[in-house]
């Protein structure tokens, strides 16, 4: 089947209803042996080194996947540099459908978006995607059940938590599959003790870059119960909801920050959150908007900034312990 | 009660004898000779050789430094660099609120207490060039000891690169026109001024202390006191060993 690669979640469920695999890059990237050549092989090809990794990262990803020659690039509602990104690509000769979550948050723009894309794939109607939807609801009543493992049971790890939901973007391009890996890893952890957690992390922003940052935050006593954009990405709020366009109009995660609070705010509240660590990557725009989150958030912030992918840098373990030790 | 404060901070090594809240004695050594001079290190532990140190009858060892990981010392207990910091202001200045700047080898933190809490706090960025590293890197260009760059504040020359390395050769270029060491070494002192203003600025208080071996820079200290919108800046009577005098203030607190 062929796979379609993109840079940010989008409506999966229209590449399922074509028969194709989806593909989140980022995930292709991060997961990689070694990410850390793959920004090392963009910066070689001239992108700069003031550029995003992850947009780097996605770069090599995709000329090293031999079966990926088509990606959706979403060039509104994520990174603006994902235009120039698909500029670059194309160059390469992959084909890059442009994708748009408007600003405004408009039903009818978005529905002709997501028609644009029916139109390319040569679904033959929305009934096709919501019969998809239908099926990947299951697995999303799962993905919520999963996160209540964690904050409401206190079983499940902040990385697992981390891990299932950010995967959920494409489900590793076979949700049947991951449906039944799913349930094993949910019965696994029903199984465990309940763990005690001297502090409850809400994790707020793009997922990290470092590949320790949960593991450490547990070792520090520090247990992360909320992971903010994952989260988002399970479209778990709109389970139920027969309607595709609704559905991406509930995506906190593309339109403005205010949504984004709103739905922080009550995440906070529910899960009884001590403090929040707002993690941005280098170079992102995001990071200006912690100007905003620090004055609408009563809790204590923590802001990390990642850049390459890897482990945590000593200067970052040391912040995050005092930051653990300061609310203890 | 006697304890040993021990900070090892990337450049030196700063030790505190405390008796019953007293400071009976300090000690400071090179980071370099005090590990290989009076360490030794078994399982990755680290073994004062207390007869070398000349320090008998210490009943407590708290150990703080850059990472907690790194300075493990065989029966201390270890707290975080932050904290030592907090525990020596509270102890040196008597003040339950402030912002506290401590200035260091390799970097510079800023932290607000209040009430004898940490409320919030921010490190440097991760270049060296808010640190003491910087001017001894600078000052060693221009031919001075650390300790003469404290007289120069006046005419300093522009230093504009935000990169310790960069800002090498900008201070070459300067020397080139032919600048007096005064106005390169106030350039050199004003440039690390202006990088850690912003970090200083996040935390607005009535006090701002500052420790750490750049406290001891007065150039630094009035450049701070002249443009900064502190009542008061306090610079304690021993800023270089607040992380170790924080070390026994702490045990003292937990006693």
């Amino acid at each position: 089947m062929k796979k379609i690669g993109f840079t940010t979640s989008i409506p999966v469920e229209i590449i399922y209803a074509a028969k194709m695999v989806p593909v989140d890059l980022n995930n292709i990237f991060v997961t990689a042996k070694s990410p850390e050549k793959y920004v090392e092989n963009a910066e070689a090809a001239g992108f700069p080194r003031s550029t995003c990794a992850w947009i780097k990262g996605i770069y090599s990803s995709v000329l090293d996947c031999t079966d990926i020659d088509t990606i959706i690039s979403v060039v509104e509602g994520d990174c603006s540099n994902t235009r120039a990104l698909a500029e670059v690509l194309e160059l390469k000769g992959i084909r890059c459908i442009p994708f748009s979550y408007p600003n405004s948050k408009s039903y009818n723009n978005l529905e002709s978006e997501i028609l644009k894309l029916l139109e390319h794939f040569k679904v033959d109607s929305m009934d096709e995607c919501l019969k998809v939807k239908q099926k990947l609801d299951q697995i999303r009543k799962k993905l919520g059940y999963l996160d209540e493992l964690t904050w409401k049971y206190n079983k499940a790890t902040g990385f697992e938590n981390h891990l299932w939901q950010v995967s959920s973007s494409d489900f590793n391009g076979d949700y049947i599959t991951f449906e039944k890996e799913l349930d094993d890893i949910i019965n696994e952890i029903e199984s465990r003790n309940e763990k005690k957690r001297k502090v409850r992390i809400g994790y707020m922003g793009v997922p990290p870059i470092y590949s320790d940052m949960y593991d450490f935050l547990e070792e520090v006593g520090a247990g992360v119960v909320y992971n903010e954009v994952q989260r988002q990405f399970t479209m778990v709020d709109s389970i139920g909801t027969a309607d595709l366009v609704q559905t991406y109009c509930n995506f906190t995660y593309p339109y403005s920050l205010n949504g984004r609070l709103e739905d922080i705010k009550k995440q906070i509240e529910l899960r009884d959150i001590d403090a929040l660590i707002h993690y941005t990557q280098s170079f992102c725009f995001r990071g200006i908007e912690d100007i905003v989150i620090r004055k609408e958030i009563d809790v204590p912030i923590l802001t990390l900034e990642g850049d390459k992918p890897g482990k945590l840098d000593a200067r970052t373990r040391l912040r995050i312990e005092s930051f653990i030790d300061m609310i203890s | 009660m006697s304890v040993l404060g021990i900070d090892i901070g990337s450049r030196a090594v700063k030790l505190v004898l405390m008796e019953n809240n007293n400071i009976m004695r300090t000690d400071t050594y090179d980071t370099y000779d005090f590990y290989t001079k009076y360490c030794e290190n078994i399982d990755r532990k680290i073994r004062l050789d207390l007869d070398k140190l000349e320090i008998e009858n210490v009943k407590h060892f708290v150990s703080t430094g850059y990472g907690r990981n790194n300075v493990n010392i065989k029966d201390a207990d270890v707290i975080l660099e932050l904290k030592a910091h907090v525990f020596g202001a509270l102890w040196q200045t008597g003040i339950d609120s402030f912002t506290l700047l401590d200035v260091g080898g390799q970097d510079s933190k800023v932290i607000s207490v209040n009430n004898k809490k940490i409320k919030d706090m921010v490190l440097n960025d991760k270049c060296a060039a808010s640190c003491g590293r910087y001017l001894e890197n600078m000052a060693k260009i221009i031919g001075l000891e650390i300790s003469q760059m404290e007289n120069h504040f006046e005419n300093p020359v522009e230093l504009s690169s935000t990169c310790a390395v960069f800002a090498e050769s900008e201070l070459i270029g300067k020397i080139s026109e032919g600048f007096s060491v005064g106005a390169l070494a106030a350039g050199i002192n004003y440039s690390l001024y202006k990088r850690i203003k912003p970090l200083v600025e996040r935390f607005p208080s009535d006090t701002l202390v500052v420790t750490g071996g750049v406290a001891m820079n007065k150039a630094f200290i009035k450049l701070l006191k002249e443009n900064m919108v502190f009542n008061e800046i306090i610079v304690p009577k021993n800023p270089q060993l607040n992380g170790a005098i924080g070390c026994c203030a702490y045990k003292e607190s937990v006693r």
